[in-house]
């Protein structure tokens, strides 16, 4: 999880930080912990046309989300 | 990186590509929302079929998205507002310019570092766990329940107090933080 703490730094960015691979590394052994089940895909039901035209067009392009 | 979906991994780095080219302009970086954040969240645990962005300069996003070789898809029709990736098929999309119409707390967004392209901001896992509540407690979307279940939990460390105040503001007080148990 980020620092919940602020600070401002040289690059300006006051809010919270993390990095990348070490929030992928804790997750993933928290999940292993948990044994968690994947939890199902959104239903899709309150997509807005723009939303369906754009997964349309992703399937339309190969990508199989 | 590899905890993630490639798909997933190859998205967020086009992402932070496209975030410094707006810093590099001068501009913030967009903010990823919805459900790619919920994917980051869980380390691609949830799925998500595109990238939900906001952004106060939307048309200066479009021009550095098409300078990475994003389109809009031939044939689409007026309803399109998205861009797709024809090398990667993948879709971007700005949804709004600001998160959760702006009830936010703009300090608990994250610069997430180390993408492997540059820096990207997500929103807070606390607002998305609250975006989710929200949507649950107006009755149209039943399986978000269980995605902010599944949020919490995968958290080592909350922002309690601020959690439980977006969930209380996002469901109208019908529901708090004792409901993710």
């Amino acid at each position: 999880m980020a620092s919940n703490t602020s600070n401002s730094s040289p690059d300006g960015w006051t809010g919270r930080r993390l990095d990348m691979a070490e929030f992928g590394r804790r997750i993933a052994a928290r999940k292993a912990e948990l044994g968690l089940p994947d939890p199902p895909r959104n239903a899709g039901t309150n997509r807005t046309p723009s939303k369906r035209a754009l997964l349309k067009a992703i399937e339309d392009a190969g990508g199989k989300w | 990186m590899n905890h993630y979906r490639p798909e997933f991994a190859a998205a967020l780095r086009l992402l932070a590509q496209v975030s410094e080219a707006m810093v590099a302009r001068g501009l913030r970086r967009p903010i990823l929302v919805g459900g790619a954040a919920a994917e980051f969240y869980t380390t691609s645990a949830l799925t998500t079929g595109d990238f939900d962005l906001c952004t106060f300069r939307q048309p200066e996003l479009e021009e550095e998205m098409q300078k990475l070789g994003f389109v809009r898809p031939s044939g689409a029709g007026q309803m399109l507002k998205g861009w797709i990736h024809p090398g990667l098929a993948l879709g971007f999309e700005v949804v709004a310019e600001t998160p959760m119409d702006g009830a936010f707390d703009p300090e608990t967004l994250v610069l997430v570092e180390n993408t492997g392209a540059g820096a990207v901001v997500v929103i807070s896992v606390e607002d998305l766990i609250a975006d989710r509540m929200g949507q649950f407690a107006s009755g149209s979307a039943p399986d978000r329940l269980d995605q902010a279940r599944t949020l919490f939990r995968l958290q080592p460390a909350l922002d309690r107090a601020y959690l439980a105040q977006r969930i209380r503001e996002e469901t109208a007080g019908d529901y708090g933080i004792e409901h993710l148990k």
